[in-house]
């Protein structure tokens, strides 16, 4: 299979068309979750999907356990998002969005709010992210429910129903910052191959509006 | 015409609400189950009906459809249901309301806009039953009800943690119902199981609804008691054995008397893990089954 080859030019608009959603997506967070929040500049890396954890492994502290959450998007830009907390981001999260209030016992409840906070804050910041992109793109993409582990990320592979072992991904990062907690962690949004061709198209229609 | 049938006939609510969180469509299945009618709440706020919505989860949800175009999801395991309804089967008292799990989702106009929000409402009631039925079999002790052991030795590693991280006292305490190889040769099982089912039942009596019983093995018994000294557990222990003494056990038409035999040990800052504990306990009630009918607090 030909290797998808993403040129210079692309990935510059790719970049430039983040930036323009990403600055979206955390001007309308502060309106929805009330919260400040930061998100950097992405970082854009193509790689086989069977060398996801390689890839992963160089961007996180590879030994250490992560609280993942994970959804995937399923439009003409499809895939999978991973974000990647701290283990201890979960306990914060719930004082932060006020969850307390609904423990009724102590430890098994705790840790149910835990990660139903990292779910919440997770399903928001993907949907953020990933809706803003595919609206610039003019793709409507719907969502599966995500799913919170407790892991090294380094177990993570990606779903072969999306992925074909030696096809090409895309992988956008972000880092986010919650400034009023010190809480921070990494948005991957990863697309396979066949959205990769979508991608290098609707970034030309995009460039078109304006030349 | 195709698609407004099945939004009436399809089993789960439906529910369109504007940007203003009026109700636009109110389907069939959410009329039956609310006892609503569609005429009465369309163009009525949704918190006019559902006062318990408007909290700051919900909101923060509508929001987030509205001005990102994703999906929430408002699972049963945290919220149990959005809206309350009567569960559908009466005769599963389990729960007092329908257990539903919620999806929320935006509806664009041609142009792409978001101009409303669907809610989607299925009832889980029966999944979750069964679901917590299983968690229970797993966990409980099919004769006598008490915990296993299994879920024992999950719970004595958990509270040994908390007390040790809280600087807490923790006591365990094993229980061995003296000859009691005997009932059984003498009666049969059915009498021997009768009577490990009354004693279970008199000894939850006796201990705190914080505290663990479970049945370790044929006629032993362990309780976890968090808060409490060893010398507490002692006095505990030595009723116990009264309790069980004094009572004239009647199973299956056969009078029974019965002793037992009791291990005590409260966790110590030297002890490694739980299993120290367990082991502690285990040496005293090998020390108490010598002489019968007591109690002995491991030192």
């Amino acid at each position: 299979m030909a290797e998808i080859q993403f040129s210079g030019v692309e990935k510059d608009i790719l970049q430039e068309l983040m930036n323009i959603g990403f600055g979206q997506a955390a001007a309308d967070l502060a309106q929805v979750i009330d919260l400040s929040i930061e998100l950097s500049v992405p970082d854009i890396q193509l790689f086989k999907a069977c060398d996801l954890q390689e890839h992963i492994g160089t961007e996180v502290e590879s030994d250490r356990e992560f609280s993942l959450v994970e959804q995937y998007f399923l439009g003409k830009f499809k895939g999978i998002a991973l974000l990647v907390f701290p283990a201890k981001a979960g306990k914060q999260l719930v004082s932060l969005f006020g969850l307390q209030g609904q423990a009724t016992s102590p430890s098994e409840r705790l840790e149910l709010l835990e990660k139903e906070a990292m779910i919440e804050v997770g399903n928001i910041l993907i949907g953020a992210c990933v809706g803003k992109i595919t609206e610039l793109l003019n793709d409507v993409v719907i969502y599966s429910p995500p799913r919170v582990m407790i892991q090294n990320v380094r177990n993570s592979t990606l779903p072969k129903n999306l992925f074909e072992p030696s096809s090409m991904a895309i992988s956008m990062k972000t880092v986010f910052h919650f400034e009023q907690q010190e809480i921070s962690g990494q948005l991957f949004l990863i697309a396979n191959q066949e959205s990769i061709t979508w991608l290098k198209s609707a970034l030309h229609a995009f460039m078109e509006q304006y030349e | 015409m195709i698609f407004s049938q099945i939004s009436d006939m399809i089993n789960m609510g439906l529910v369109v609400l504007d940007e203003d969180l009026k109700v636009h469509f109110w389907n069939r299945w959410m009329a039956l189950h609310s006892g609503i009618d569609s005429e009465k709440i369309v163009g009525q706020n949704l918190f006019d009906f559902f006062p318990n919505l408007n909290e700051p989860k919900f909101m923060r949800n509508c929001r987030s459809v509205f001005a990102f175009g994703n999906f929430a999801f408002f699972s049963q395991k945290l919220h149990h249901y959005l809206f309350p309804f009567q569960p559908a089967y009466s005769d599963k008292a389990r729960f007092d309301y329908m257990q539903q799990s919620c999806t929320m989702g935006p509806i664009r106009d041609d142009d792409k806009n978001i101009r409303y929000i669907f809610l989607s409402v299925n009832d889980v009631t029966e999944v979750v039953n069964y679901e917590e039925q299983l968690i229970e079999m797993n966990r409980k002790d099919a004769l006598t009800g008490v915990f296993n052991r299994r879920f024992f030795a999950q719970k004595l590693q958990e509270e040994f943690i908390r007390g040790r991280r809280h600087n807490r006292p923790l006591s365990l305490i094993m229980i061995d119902i003296d000859h009691f190889k005997q009932v059984n040769d003498n009666y049969g099982h059915q009498v021997g199981d009768e009577a490990l089912k009354a004693f279970s039942a008199r000894v939850l009596e006796r201990i705190r609804k914080t505290d663990v019983m479970a049945r370790y093995g044929g006629e032993e018994f362990a309780c976890l008691l968090p808060e409490t000294s060893g010398e507490s557990a002692l006095i505990l222990a030595k009723d116990l054995c009264r309790i069980v003494a004094e009572e004239n056990w009647v199973c299956r038409d056969v009078s029974l008397q019965m002793t037992i035999s009791i291990g005590i040990a409260e966790g110590r800052p030297e002890m490694l893990d739980s299993e120290a504990l367990l082991k502690k306990a285990d040496d005293a009630l090998y020390e108490a089954k010598a002489g019968r009918n007591r109690a002995i607090l491991y030192d």
